[in-house]
C-alpha cells in the first residue's frame, strides 16, 4: 500500500468507528463499464456496481430489467446526488468509497445523507484493496523499465488480510468491503485481461477472509460473455465454480477467529507493513485497541505485540503476562516499565529482552524497519509450541482459522496465490479425529487423516490450487 | 527445493529508452512468472511477437517445473527423493538431469575441501527446525548427522547409476539446482529463437540472454548488506548469483542461518554476502555458496585461474574484496557517481589490471 493509500485507508478507519453502516452481506460485487451482460442466472453474480456519476443511465435500467442489484459507487462529495438518484431509480444500496473521506464534516455529510435515504443500504468501501498476487521481483513499467519490487527471494504474496483485519478490528459490526483495479501494465495481461485464475484468486481470498470483494469485470471479457464466445465462458464458468463455492461460507459473526497473538494498537501508520507481513507469515492474529487490556481477554494469548503506548496499569497488566508465560513485544515504546528492575538477558543496538516470569519481554527501540525480518523473528520468537496454525511446505499460501462455537467445528480457510497445486501440511493446535476437506476444484468432501503430534494435529492437503476449507472436529 | 537464500536485494534495471523514436521497439516486452523451486521464476523476452514470445516463455518455464520433479527434496515423488530412499549401498538408476546435477557439483566439493557438499541435507534439516522455532540441537544430534554427510560417499557410475556408502546419506540440490535449471531454461528460450531475455530465479540466481533493446547489458544491482556500494553487474550471455547467511534477529534470539558449513556440523558465521558473475548459472550459482562457505581469503585464490567468472564479498560495514582475471565485472555507485571500483577498507584480489 502506498503512503497515500494508507493515510486514507487510516484516516477511514477512524472515521469509520463513527459511522453506522447499514448493510453488511458477505458477497462478490462485479463493477462493469458496458451496457449488456447475460443474464443473471448464467453470470452467478447478482451484485453489480456502477462508478458515479453514471454515463448511461439506460445502462443501469437494462441491467436492473434483468433481475440485477444494482449499487452506486460514490465519493463523499457525490454521495448526496448518487443517493438522489438511486432513490429515484430503485437502486439497492450505496457504495461509499473512502478514498478521500476525511474529518467530522465528511462524517456528518454521510449522516445526513443516510438519514434521508433510510431505505437504501450503505457500504463502505476501504481503500487501499491490492490485487491478490504471487508478486514478482521484476516489474513492468510504461516506459518499459523493469525494476526490482521485492527485497527476497521468498516469494512475495500481496494480500489483503491484514487490511481485513484492520477493518473488522476498528469497524466490529461490519463486513469489510474492499477493491482494486486490476494491474494491466504488462502487454499480455493488457491484451488477455486477467485470467480466470485471476478472479477465482480474488473470489476465494475475500470470502476466506470473510470479508466482501467489488471486482472489475475486464472489458474484454464481458463483451466476450454477451457474444457467447466459448473462450470467454470458459473463463467464466471457471469463476462461477468458486463463486459458488463461497456461496456456501458461514457467516462470520458466528466464528470467532483462532489466535494466539494479539497486537495492541490505536493507530495504524507505524504498524502496518508488519501486520501485512505477519499475515503473509501465517502468524495468527487478532487486532485489540488499547482498552482492550485486560488480563481476562489477555488469557486465550500467549503473544503480546504491542505498537501503542502503555499507562502505568496497561504495563501492569502486560508485565503480568509476560510473568505467566507470555512472549510481549513492545515496538518502539520508550519509558518505565515494571520489568526494567530487572537486569536485561540481552541487549544490543536494536532490542532489549528481559526475562520476566516465565515468560519474556522484548523491547525494540525502533520501528519495524524490516517488515519481513520482524515477521519471521515473531515466528521464531514464538517457537514452534507456541503457533496454533502452521503451514509446511508452502511458501504461497496464506490460513486462517475460526471456530464456530454453536457446534465446536473449527474451520481452516486456505488460499494459495501461487496457482500451482501442492500439497500442503497443516498443523493446528488441538486434538481433531475428524478432518472434512473440501475444495472447488476438487468438490465436497474427502475426509483427510489427522496425525496427532503432542497438543498439535498435523494433516496433509493433497493439491491445494487456489482455495480449499477444511472443517475439524473432535468426536 | 525450499532451502532459499533469504534476504537478496538484486535491483534488476532494464533502462530501455522511453522515445520510441530513439527506441525503435516494435515488440513490447513479454514477461511471466511461476512458483517453481519453492521460489518465483520469472521471464522478460524482447524482440519476439507476443504469442511467440509467450509460447516461449511458456516452455522455459515447463522445464523448470520439469526439473523441479527431478530435483525437488520436498516431493517424495520426485527424483532426488527417490534416489535418496534407494541408493544407499546399492546402485539406483537416476535420470541424465540428476546425474548431470551431481557430478556438476562435485567439483566445488572438491575445490573446497568439503564445505560445499550436496551431502549437507541432514544437517541442514537439523538446523532447520531451530530456525523455525524449534529447539537447538545437541552435540549428539550434530554428531548424528555429520555421519551421514560427505561428498565421497557419493559415487557416480556412468552413465546414469549412483551409489550412497553411507546409510543416511540424503542429497540437497539447494545451491545448484536453481542454476542448473535456469541454463536448462536458456537454451530452451535460445531455441525458440530467443535472442534478448532476462531470466530471474527468485532473485538468487539471473542470466541474460544477449542485451536488451539498445543497450549494452542486463543492468543488475547486487546484493550489498552495507548499503555503500551500490554495487553492479551487466550480464550479456552469463549470469550471476548471490548467496548469503540469514540475517541474525532483530528480536535479540540467537537465529542460526540457513547455510551449514559440512565440516563444522554448524550455521556458517560470516559478515558477508556474495555475488558471483559466471557464464553459466549452474556455475554462479553453486559459486556463490562455495565462495560464501570459503570467504574471501581463499576464495579468491579459487577464482584465479577460472574463466569468466568475478566474485565480490561485501560485507556488512562496507568492505569489499573483489576477484577476477582481469576484466572489470563489476561497477560500483555511490551517491549517484560511479567509481572506478575502488574504495577505503577495500582488498581487490587476483586482478591484476586493479590496484
Amino acid at each position: 500500500m502506498n503512503r497515500m493509500k494508507l493515510r486514507n485507508f487510516l484516516r477511514s478507519l477512524i472515521l469509520g468507528g463513527l459511522l453506522a453502516p447499514q448493510l453488511a452481506s458477505a458477497a462478490v460485487f462485479l463493477r462493469i463499464s458496458g451496457s449488456e451482460l447475460p443474464a443473471v442466472h448464467d453470470m452467478g453474480v447478482k451484485n453489480l456496481v456502477f462508478v458515479w456519476p453514471i454515463s448511461d443511465v439506460s445502462a443501469v435500467r437494462k441491467v436492473q430489467a434483468q433481475g440485477y442489484q444494482v449499487f452506486f459507487e460514490a465519493s463523499i462529495g457525490d454521495l448526496s446526488a448518487a443517493a438522489e438518484n438511486a432513490e429515484k431509480m430503485n437502486i439497492a444500496g450505496i457504495i461509499l468509497a473512502m478514498e478521500n473521506v476525511d474529518g467530522p464534516g465528511d462524517n456528518e455529510s454521510f449522516r445526513l445523507v443516510t438519514a434521508a435515504h433510510p431505505r437504501l443500504s450503505f457500504l463502505l468501501l476501504n481503500p487501499g484493496g491490492k490485487e491478490p498476487q504471487m508478486r514478482g521481483r521484476l516489474v513492468v513499467e510504461r516506459n518499459g523499465i523493469l525494476q526490482v519490487s521485492s527485497p527476497t527471494s521468498q516469494p512475495w504474496v500481496d494480500t489483503n488480510l491484514a487490511l481485513v483485519k484492520l477493518a473488522r478490528a476498528f469497524r466490529t459490526d461490519v463486513i469489510p468491503l474492499y477493491s482494486f483495479h486490476w494491474n494491466l501494465s504488462d502487454a499480455l495481461r493488457n491484451k488477455l485481461g486477467p485470467a480466470a485464475e485471476d478472479y477465482c484468486l480474488a473470489i476465494s481470498e475475500a470470502n476466506a477472509f470473510h470479508a466482501d470483494v467489488i471486482l472489475d469485470l475486464h472489458e474484454k471479457l464481458q463483451q466476450g460473455l454477451v457474444r457467447k464466445e466459448s473462450s470467454a465462458w470458459a473463463v467464466w464458468n471457471n469463476v462461477k465454480r468458486y463463486i459458488a463455492f463461497e456461496q456456501s461460507e458461514s457467516a462470520a459473526s458466528k466464528l470467532r477467529p483462532v489466535a494466539n497473538t494479539a497486537v495492541v494498537m490505536d493507530t495504524v501508520a507505524p504498524s502496518y507493513e508488519g501486520l501485512n507481513l505477519m499475515a503473509r507469515h501465517n502468524i495468527p492474529f487478532v487486532v485489540l485497541r488499547p482498552g482492550a487490556l485486560q488480563p481476562k481477554l489477555l488469557e486465550s494469548f500467549d503473544t503480546l505485540v504491542v505498537f501503542s503506548a502503555l499507562n502505568s496499569a496497561a504495563a501492569t497488566v502486560v508485565g503480568d503476562f509476560a510473568r505467566h508465560g507470555g512472549i510481549v513485544v513492545l515496538v518502539n515504546l520508550h519509558g518505565e516499565f515494571p520489568w526494567h528492575s530487572l537486569e536485561p538477558a540481552h541487549r544490543d543496538k536494536q532490542a532489549t529482552v528481559y526475562n520476566v516470569g516465565a515468560g519474556q519481554v522484548v523491547e525494540l527501540g525502533e520501528p519495524v524497519i524490516d517488515p519481513e525480518a520482524f515477521s519471521r523473528d515473531l515466528r521464531r520468537l514464538m517457537g514452534s509450541q507456541r503457533t496454533t496454525l502452521g503451514l509446511w511446505n508452502s511458501l504461497t499460501s496464506v490460513a486462517i482459522a475460526d471456530r464456530q462455537d454453536s457446534n465446536g467445528e473449527t474451520i481452516v480457510n486456505l488460499v494459495n496465490y501461487a496457482f500451482e497445486a501442492e500439497p500442503v501440511q497443516v498443523q493446528i493446535k488441538g486434538h481433531f479425529s475428524s478432518i472434512r476437506y473440501e475444495s472447488p476444484d476438487g468438490g465436497c468432501c474427502q475426509y483427510l487423516t489427522p496425525a496427532q503430534r503432542g497438543p498439535f494435529t498435523e494433516f496433509v492437503i493433497p493439491a491445494l490450487f487456489i482455495r480449499a476449507k477444511v472443517h475439524l472436529y473432535n468426536q | 527445493m525450499h532451502w532459499h537464500r533469504p534476504h537478496l536485494f538484486i535491483v534488476f534495471l532494464v533502462a530501455s529508452v522511453s522515445s520510441p523514436i530513439l527506441c525503435p521497439q516494435t515488440e513490447p516486452p513479454i514477461y511471466k512468472k511461476r512458483y517453481v523451486m519453492g521460489t518465483v521464476f520469472e521471464v522478460v523476452v524482447y524482440g519476439l511477437p507476443t504469442d511467440r514470445a509467450s509460447a516461449a516463455i511458456d516452455k522455459a518455464l515447463d522445464e523448470a517445473v520439469r526439473l523441479d520433479h527431478v530435483m525437488s527434496n520436498y516431493k517424495d515423488d520426485s527424483d532426488l527423493s527417490r534416489m535418496n530412499r534407494t541408493a544407499h549401498f546399492q546402485t539406483a538408476e537416476i535420470p541424465p538431469d540428476l546425474y548431470r546435477v551431481i557430478e556438476e557439483s562435485l567439483p566445488y566439493s572438491r575445490l573446497s575441501n568439503g564445505r560445499f557438499d550436496i551431502s549437507v541435507g541432514p544437517l541442514v534439516d537439523l538446523w532447520k527446525a531451530a530456525i523455525r522455532g524449534g529447539p537447538m540441537p545437541t552435540l549428539q544430534d550434530e554428531a548424528r548427522a555429520r555421519d551421514c554427510v560427505g561428498y565421497r560417499k557419493i559415487e557416480l557410475i556412468p552413465p546414469n547409476r549412483i551409489e550412497f556408502h553411507s546409510n543416511c546419506m540424503r542429497l540437497d540440490l539447494g545451491s545448484i539446482g536453481k542454476g542448473y535449471a535456469v541454463d536448462r531454461m536458456a537454451e530452451i528460450l535460445r531455441a525458440q529463437g530467443v535472442r534478448s531475455a532476462y531470466i530471474d530465479a527468485g532473485g538468487s540466481t539471473m542470466y541474460g540472454i544477449g542485451t536488451p533493446p539498445e543497450k549494452k547489458g542486463w543492468a543488475v544491482h547486487l546484493r550489498d548488506p552495507s548499503s555503500s556500494l551500490n554495487p553492479e553487474v551487466m550480464l550479456m550471455d552469463n549470469s550471476v548469483s548471490t548467496s548469503e547467511q540469514t540475517a541474525d534477529s532483530a528480536l535479540g534470539g540467537e537465529s542460526p542461518g540457513h547455510i551449514v558449513l559440512p565440516t563444522s556440523g554448524k550455521p556458517l558465521k560470516t559478515k558477508y554476502a556474495v555475488n558471483v558473475v559466471a557464464r553459466l548459472a549452474t556455475e554462479s550459482d553453486a559459486l556463490s555458496t562455495t565462495l560464501l562457505l570459503v570467504g574471501p581469503e581463499n576464495g579468491a585464490v579459487m577464482i584465479k585461474g577460472r574463466k569468466d567468472v568475478a566474485a565480490m564479498w561485501i560485507s556488512k560495514d562496507g568492505d569489499r574484496t573483489v576477484a577476477d582475471n582481469g576484466v572489470q565485472i563489476f561497477r560500483e555507485n555511490r551517491a549517484g557517481v560511479q567509481t572506478d571500483g575502488h574504495s577505503a577498507g577495500t582488498k581487490i584480489s587476483g586482478s591484476p589490471n586493479q590496484k
